[in-house]
């Protein structure tokens, strides 16, 4: 097992329980799961996700977090 | 100590006139700003924040010696000593001098509100 | 004393040029806070109900509203209203920049413009100093072309907002610009300041707006700012902007793809945020006070064309001018920006009226000879710039076009209605609502016609399941009265939906504005109610009833499937749109027949306005008791 912390704001919070602080979700999961996975195991619709970021660099839902590491997700706008 | 200003991060939103005039004069007036946002636009689409960096041509000008270096750097207007002439407004290299209430110039102090409230990088405290 | 307003208001009276100042009322301000609560009060009262929109007795209504050039969260915008020649009902649209704060400065809250100039005219405002000078040197350019030349004869300290070619020549959906790329866009309100001769209106103000208590707003707005710099949305926003989601809505099926005809555009990498922000972003470009920053300013270098700059493309003018015109490439989408910008249309009933010719050019019902020799291919720049000319000089076919959607698919004819993807004459917003039934049902009622910034819902659409019709009619009533709050106080709604600036920070700023102790969000989203069912019975009172017969959207939405993407085979029946109406009126306090009723309009303070639906025959009856509360705040499934 491993530790990801998601992060997350506006409409997504409410989906996201963040527990570490205002918007930071901790989750543990096991090693070489895809954010995907990782969203749909803790109750999380990928429409509700419209970027991730691994700091600055853009991921996709595709992409396996390692231990510890923080990833930003990013909701739809509420109608552009 | 200085504000440095990185242009190509400056979005043009002028939150730091705001925050400027708010602080010094208690007042909703961009005008009486102590910095300036250049917009170059339409072509080639860029805004320019000109800032104070205590150069120090407005004392050099004064004819009443009324602008004053602090120990920190910072040129004071000392509005006692003002004439309120307009010559220091003239000759700010930057354009950043305003007038005030009885025409008394009035310059950027280095009180960093425009720094704070800056969330694009353009406009950042250095020490 | 009035304060976090300007105080004063501008009659204008374009036939005879006079000019009126007076204080603004305090009472009427704070009963219909500015911005969209004003245009709708002021066109009720005196609009004649059979006044042509484009005739001296339209007005044309500009205000800021009470957060403009305050020291607020945002408070950047400005509204600007008449009555539409898109719907013939209320129209109302916000434009950000700077245009607003400015006109705040100058002590003004309201213009209203009424009569027809007997030449080219522009507003000149600098604070006292108000006058009506001839515009005939700038009739006929563009819109940035009048804002740059305006600004070279008077100082680049003046804000402007000028119409282009498409308003001079009456083109239903032509907007006002302002700040080289920024526009009150929909509604056809550009059409109606064309129509009155009123160029331009350049103001500079250099007045201290009076605040109740400055010293506490500075003190929550610096915490605000603050507490949302570090916000998780801020840094992808300021970013991207709101381009990013051409990505997001074509991957859950909900992207307007050739006009509307499917859900899902296979080749939008290429106009996604990543292309804009990669290959033509010169700027972020923000309005005035906001630290959010989400315009992008681009520079377009197309071989064969001009080297233009644009502000954008933002997310609906990369969907209704992107794959809904079937445009791949982020320049090609930004060079349509650039000309719908240009000679002074919407990007949105625009990109959607290109959009509808091209499949009408598709299926055969236009021709090649019909537009003067040239195509009108998917994806094609040189189709696209010649059809938006002969809309803008009304050359030919054009001339319908520039109409609007019904004078065009009667001109058509061949069943060219199905292709009209709109509500009361306004195009739909980038979202298709097949997948997402309370979308379409927001568009269905929207006060103006098919705008998504009366209400959102896609993902509430996903989480209670995609085709699932009853239960949602609650929610669309309580975000209409939220989301159009942000346009009567001229604040941003995006620091509400983006980065949790609270509605109840929102009005803790008004009170410490204004001095209004005893204001509250329920008083405000009454009033938001209060403007829904009064622009509702304008509406009425221009076009008969019963209101329902208005309420339904092209036959494409309620009689063809998505035939591709991840939203394949999505499907609503119009009996669907019908269970979805009738619970919405209920939800309303309205007949079945969508007619507001006594009760409601009574419950909201308008006793005269059931009196004058009651004498048109107009009065709905309720078929349920009346809801204490209209709407319903969504609230997500906990997991």
């Amino acid at each position: 097992m491993m530790t990801v912390y998601l992060k997350g704001g506006g409409l997504l919070r409410e989906y996201l329980q963040p527990d570490v602080d205002e918007y930071t979700r901790r989750v543990e999961v096991a090693e070489g799961r895809t954010l995907r996975q990782i969203l749909e195991a803790i109750g999380i619709r990928p429409v509700h996700v419209a970027m991730a970021f691994v700091g600055n660099r853009l991921v996709n839902l595709a992409y396996v977090p390692s231990d510890g590491e923080t990833i930003t997700l990013r909701p739809p706008v509420q109608g552009g | 100590m200085r504000i440095q200003v990185t242009a190509e991060a400056c979005s043009g939103c002028r939150l730091c006139r705001q925050v400027c005039v708010v602080e010094k004069f208690g007042e909703v007036n961009p005008r009486k700003a102590r910095l300036r946002i250049e917009a170059r636009f339409p072509v080639p689409g860029r805004y320019v924040p000109h800032v104070c960096d205590q150069c120090g041509d407005c004392a050099e000008a004064c004819p009443t010696e009324a602008i004053v270096q602090r120990a920190d750097g910072v040129y004071e207007v000392q509005p006692e000593l003002c004439t309120a002439c307009g010559v220091c407004i003239d000759v700010c290299p930057e354009g950043v001098m305003v007038k005030g209430p009885d025409d008394i110039p009035f310059k950027c102090d280095f009180c960093w509100r425009c720094t704070e409230v800056c969330n694009t990088g353009a406009l950042v405290r250095v020490e | 004393m009035l304060k976090g307003f300007g105080g004063r208001q501008l009659r204008i009276n374009l036939s005879t040029g006079e000019i009126r100042t007076s204080p603004l009322d305090p009472t009427f301000a704070r009963k219909w806070l500015g911005g969209r609560g004003f245009v709708a009060k002021i066109l009720y009262d005196e609009v004649p109900r059979n006044a042509d929109p484009f005739g001296p007795e339209n007005r044309l209504v500009v205000t800021p509203g009470v957060f403009s050039g305050n020291f607020g969260p945002s408070g950047s915008k400005c509204s600007f209203g008449a009555v539409s020649p898109l719907s013939n009902g209320e129209g109302d649209s916000t434009v950000g920049g700077h245009f607003g704060p400015e006109l705040k400065f100058a002590g003004y809250d309201l213009i209203v413009f009424q009569g027809i100039s007997p030449k080219p005219v522009y507003l000149f405002i600098d604070d006292d100093r108000v006058e009506l000078r001839d515009a005939s040197a700038y009739w006929g350019q563009g819109t940035m072309e009048t804002e740059a030349a305006l600004k070279r004869d008077l100082g680049e300290d003046f804000e402007i907002a000028a119409v282009g070619p498409a308003a001079e020549n009456r083109v239903v959906f032509a907007c006002i610009g302002h700040d080289y790329g920024r526009q009150a866009g929909r509604c056809g309100v550009g059409a109606v300041m064309g129509g009155k001769r009123l160029k331009a209106i350049a103001v500079r103000g250099t007045r201290s707006t009076p605040l109740h208590d400055l010293p506490t707003l500075k003190e929550l707005t610096l915490r605000i700012i603050k507490r949302t710099a570090q916000h998780p949305n801020m840094a992808p926003w300021q970013k991207y902007g709101t381009a990013m989601f051409v990505g997001w809505s074509n991957e859950h099926g909900v992207y307007p793809t050739h006009n509307f005809q499917t859900t899902y555009f296979d080749r939008y990498a290429g106009i996604d945020g990543g292309p804009l922000v990669e290959r033509i972003l010169v700027t972020n470009k923000a309005c005035f006070g906001c630290w959010m920053n989400c315009g992008k300013y681009s520079k377009v270098q197309i071989e064969g064309k001009d080297t233009v700059y644009v502000e954008g493309p933002e997310y609906e003018t990369g969907s209704l001018c992107g794959g809904n015109c079937g445009f791949d490439q982020i320049e090609q989408v930004a060079y349509v920006n650039w000309l719908c910008d240009t000679v002074g249309i919407d990007t949105m009933t625009g990109g959607n009226i290109i959009a509808f010719a091209m499949e009408c050019y598709e299926k055969g019902l236009i021709t090649r000879k019909q537009l003067e020799g040239h195509e009108l291919r998917w994806g094609n720049l040189e189709d696209v710039e010649h059809f938006i000319r002969m809309v803008v000089e009304r050359r030919g076919i054009g001339e319908y076009f520039a109409r609007g959607y019904q004078a065009a698919a009667a001109y058509i004819g061949g069943g060219a209605e199905r292709y009209t993807c709109q509500v009361k004459g306004q195009g739909m917003s980038g979202y298709d609502g097949r997948g997402a039934p309370a979308m379409l049902l927001a568009y269905m009622t929207a006060d103006i016609g098919a705008h998504h910034n009366r209400a959102w819902t896609i993902t509430m659409d996903e989480d209670l399941g995609k085709d699932v019709i009853r239960g949602k009619a609650k929610v669309v009533v309580h975000l209409q009265h939220i989301r159009p709050l942000f346009d009567t106080i001229s604040s941003c709604r995006l620091f509400w939906g983006e980065i949790d600036v609270t509605d109840q920070e929102h009005i803790d700023a008004i009170k410490l504005m204004t001095g209004w102790d005893d204001f509250t969000l329920e008083e405000a989203m009454r009033l938001s109610e209060r403007i829904w069912n009064l622009n509702r019975a304008h509406f009425l009172e221009r076009n008969g009833g019963p209101g329902r017969k208005f309420d339904y959207p092209n036959a494409r939405f309620y009689e063809e499937a998505v035939p591709s993407g991840p939203a394949k085979g999505a499907r609503l029946t119009l009996a669907d749109l019908d269970v979805m109406l009738d619970e919405y009126y209920a939800a309303r306090g309205w007949g079945l027949d969508g007619n507001p009723s006594r009760e409601v309009l009574e419950d909201l303070g308008l006793e005269d306005v059931a009196t004058n639906l009651e004498r048109a025959g107009l009065l709905g009856q309720l078929s349920a008791p009346l809801p204490p509360v209209r709407g319903e705040k969504y609230k997500p499934k906990a997991f």
